[in-house]
This record gives structure tokens, sequence and C-alpha cells, in this order.
């Protein structure tokens, strides 16, 4: 058997917490905190990767969803930048989290053009605000659930764990 | 929530020129600078010696650095303890060494620092602002060195302190520290900056919405500048706060960082031992203080269920008790104004700023910057809350 990622991942963990941590003197408290500070990282990324390139698509899939909504309201000029972005999204390699990363990038430059309109600052449809407010309150409960681990988050019990939430994309 | 352009006051909102001067300094030189990484964390000597070359053009004589030790805490500047004994002061004393990263979670001015702290000491409890550097001419990077103050910011027994004092509980010595905590808040608005005669700052006019838009320039700017991935409710939270820019009638000094964390204490007696953290000190609008201190994140849920403002008191008693000290009436539109505006900031701090200095490699503690980059989504969520609200 070859050492795969979640037994590497682990093996890390374990050499951290009771072998490395245990020899930091007391006094040492960056070391220290920063050596916890990576336990805390990898046991998330074990968590995380296998759902990455699921992550990532479907965020690319929900940005694109925005996009298409904003589109018939935005002003001529910052339109076709809009448009050549989503069909590079929908052109992009969807096995790849880079070029899927690269897509979700682009959309959202052309994205940010819109709402901020441009220098004459042209208005947003209250549709497309709306739009926009309910694309960010399930962008940022992905993102929440995505590092519920690190327990920074003062409402945490109501966030599904990782497949829920994946599963709820469905 | 209105869309209309704005073009209320006196201050053109969209005119990202309408900035602080000495922000617009640190902002640029942070951009200046950033291609000169990676940082690499400083050695104990690298740090004696640099301390060595200030002292010497300080003029001090027959000195010696002793203990040098890393400090740990925070989640911006790179802190280290030291003794320091010379001719004139042959028992020594312990200092820290407060200096910046090339890129922290948070680009500020050491020299704002230095000289507001200073001036605070003769008001409330804080670290006592030995020298500051505020370009780093002498020492190489920007630095303050303060005198050494014990105590703690969290409770031995019980504290659970997250990062950056992010998320953990006072406990019994709530009652204690809740006073001094209302009191802080009080003097620092109170304080009269106009006859401070302040080298580093400057200040909004009053009946303007001008210190409204210098907040708003200072963190979009920071956002455009460290964009790593574009984030729509980020763009949609400036322009939201660009056309609801309120008036501020009568600019106050404003701490800027004032939550859990951010105060020092002495055990049992909880007494304040330093007011700490004053980095993101400015001239405006008290409400962003106000605002500042009861962000869900900066607060803690009480035994009974009831969440606590900086982990000390339920929201309606720290309106009250707050009103009674300062004089100043919150106003809920203002107030709701600059929750939006904190949001904003600390969706700024996390996921630009944080993040640029992360993937630069600029910084001493990356695996810090992105920990707390982890919690951005928190304040997108209240964002889209207090917009939906507002």
């Amino acid at each position: 058997m070859l050492p795969d990622i979640d037994l590497r991942i682990a093996n890390m963990i374990k050499a951290l917490e009771q072998v490395i941590l245990p020899a930091l003197p007391r006094d040492q408290r960056l070391a220290r905190d920063q050596a916890m500070l990576v336990a805390g990282h990898l046991r998330m990324i074990g968590e995380q990767w296998k759902s990455a390139l699921r992550y990532e698509q479907v965020a690319l899939d929900d940005l694109q969803g925005l996009a298409r909504d904003l589109l018939p309201g935005a002003p001529a000029f910052l339109a076709d930048d809009l448009a050549a972005a989503l069909a590079m999204a929908e052109a992009c390699d969807r096995a790849s989290v880079t070029a899927i990363e690269q897509a979700n990038i682009a959309i959202g430059h052309a994205v940010d053009a819109v709402i901020l309109g441009g220098s004459d600052h042209a208005p947003m449809p209250s549709a497309a605000v709306d739009r926009l407010l309910d694309y960010a309150l399930r962008h940022a409960r992905r993102e929440r659930s995505w590092f519920k681990a690190n327990r920074l988050d003062p409402d945490q019990n109501d966030l599904p764990d990782l497949v829920t939430m994946l599963a709820e994309t469905n | 929530m209105p869309m209309a352009p704005a073009s209320r006051g006196d201050v053109d909102v969209w005119d990202r020129s309408e900035m602080e001067p000495r922000i617009r300094h640190i902002l640029e030189r942070t951009v200046r600078l950033r291609d000169t990484g990676p940082y690499r964390p400083k050695s104990d000597a690298e740090v004696m010696a640099m301390l060595s070359t200030f002292f010497a053009a300080k003029g001090l004589e027959e000195f010696s650095i002793s203990d040098v030790e890393r400090m740990s805490g925070g989640a911006s500047k790179e802190q280290f303890a030291f003794t320091l004994n010379h001719r004139e002061d042959q028992q020594g004393e312990r200092l820290v060494l407060r200096m910046d990263p090339l890129e922290a979670i948070a680009q500020t001015c050491r020299g704002r620092e230095g000289e507001i702290q200073s001036i605070m000491g003769n008001h409330m409890p804080v670290a006592p602002v030995r020298w500051f550097d505020a370009d780093g001419d002498l020492l190489g990077q920007p630095a303050v060195i303060l005198g050494f103050v014990r105590g703690v910011t969290q409770p031995s027994e019980g504290g659970s302190a997250g990062v950056s004092g992010m998320g953990g509980r006072l406990g019994s010595l709530i009652d204690r520290l809740a006073p001094q905590y209302i009191d802080a808040l009080a003097v620092t608005h109170r304080f009269d900056w106009s006859r401070a005669h302040l080298r580093f700052f400057d200040a909004p006019r009053a009946q303007s919405n001008q210190a409204a838009i210098w907040q708003v320039n200072w963190w979009s700017q920071v956002w455009w500048d460290c964009l790593v991935e574009p984030v729509p409710v980020v763009a949609l939270a400036e322009r939201w706060l660009r056309e609801n820019a309120p008036v501020c009638d009568r600019p106050m000094l404003v701490h800027g960082d004032l939550r859990m964390g951010n105060f020092m204490f002495e055990e049992p007696s909880g007494k304040f031992t330093a007011v700490l953290d004053w980095e993101l000190a400015h001239i405006g609008d008290f409400h962003e203080d106000i605002a500042w201190t009861m962000q869900k994140l900066f607060g803690a849920w009480g035994d009974d269920g009831i969440f606590l403002v900086s982990g000390l008191l339920p929201r309606d008693d720290f309106i009250t008790q707050y009103e009674a000290a300062s004089g100043n009436r919150i106003d809920p539109v203002r107030l709701h104004y600059y929750e939006v505006l904190n949001a904003y900031k600390c969706a700024v701090m996390d996921l630009g700023q944080a993040m640029r200095a992360a993937t630069a490699s600029n910084n001493h503690q990356e695996v810090v910057l992105t920990w707390l980059g982890s919690a951005g989504a928190v304040f997108l969520n209240y964002i889209v809350q207090l917009i939906r609200k507002g």
C-alpha cells in the first residue's frame, strides 16, 4: 500500500501533537501556537481535500448563475466583459481546480465591474441587488460550512457539515 | 436598499482621493515594498543588532540588551520582549519591541500608534511608549518600543482564549471588568484631540460625511490593492457604504479595535493594566467603536444564553452604560452604518490584506493569517444581514 493523503495527514498531526509540541520549550509560545495551528490546518485539510474539486465546481456554478442574472441589467459597456467571462467559465476544464479558480476570478472581476457601475456608477436595478444578496448569503454559508472546523464562527452550530452542504447544492 | 447615485454632503462619495494623508502614505508604502519579500521572521540575534543600532543612534551610552524573548499574541506585529540597561538606568527595564513585518492583516502606522498611546497614557492605563520609529529609519522596519506591562487578556483559569483573543470567556471577573471597559471607551471619545497637537493624525471636517468616506476609501483601497479573489458582496458593500455615508456631527478619537482581547488586567483583582492595540486609532465617528465592539465575533455567550458585548455586557446594558459614561447618544442609523463598515473592514482584512500577505509570504506567521482568513465568510454573512436590515 502506498501512503495515501489521509494517512500522511494523520501522521503529520500525530507527529506535531505528540512529538514536536511536547519538545518545544513552554516559553516558546509563538512556535507552540504556530505548531498547534498547523495541526488545526492539517485537520481541516483532511476533511476538505476529497471534496475540493466539487466545492470549486459548486462555487463556480453559483457565480455563473449570478452573472447570468446580472447580465440583462448590466450597462452595455460592461455586459460584453461579463458575457466573455461567462463564456470562458463555460469552456473551462471542470476537472481542474486551477482552471475553475481562474474562471471564478475572471467572472468575479466582471461582476465587480457591474456592481460598481463603471466610472458613472450606473445604478443597479433593485432586482439585481436582491439576486446578489441571495447569492452572497449562499456563498457565505458555503464558505462558513467549508471552514466550520476552525470553530471561529459564532453560529457554527447552525451550519451543516461538508457532506450535507455539498449535497444541498445538488 | 437605496441604490441611487450619491449626491449628499460636501465630499464626493466616489472621490477615492479623499483619505487621511498618513494613511495614504502607509498604503502606498505597502504596495511599493510588497515585492521586496518574502519576509523572514527575525532571529533573536537580528533583533539585538537592530536594537543596538537604534539605541546607539538615540545616544544611549554603555547600554546592553539581554533576555530577548519572542512574544506570541496578536495577528499583526512581530513582537519581542527584552531588557535594556544603560548608563542612566543601571537597574534596567523590561521592554517590548513591536514591529511591522513586511505585510500583516492590517497595515498601520507605528508613528500614529506611538503618538496616541503616549498621550492616552495620561488618561488611562496603557503600555508606556518609550520610543517609536515611524518609518523604520533607524531600526530598518517601523516599530514602537513599549514598557512591558504585566497582566492577562483572558482569565488564567477557564478563559479558553481563541486566536487573537476572540471567542474567550471572562468568567467571574465580568462585573469588575465591564465598568473599566465602558470607562475606556468613554474616556477615548471624550478626549479633546483638537488640543493635542497630533503630528501623525488629521481630522475630518465636522458636520460632513468626510469621516465616513475617509474610512471607506482607506479600506476599499486596501481591498483593491490586495485583491486575490473577487467577492461580489464586498464590492456591493463598498457601494452601499458610499451611497449611505452619514454625516459626523463632531469627530472624536476612535480607538478602532477595542474589544475582548485588547485590554489587559491583573488577577485576581481584575484591575485594568493596559488598553492595548491603538494601531487603528483615528479621528472619526464614535459609532465606529460602538459598532466594532458589538460584533458577534468579538463577543461571547453568557451561561444564561444571552449574548455579551465583548464578553462583558448584554447589548442593551452596554448601550445604557456607555451613554451614561460618555454623554454621547447612540444614533441607531449611524450605528447600523458603522456595523456595515466594520463588517466590511473585517472582510477586507481577512479576505484581502491577510490573504495577500500570506500569498506573498510577507509575514512572520502566515498560518495565523490563513486561519483568520478562513473566518472571513462570517463577515460576508453579516454584511448581507445588515444591508437587508437597512
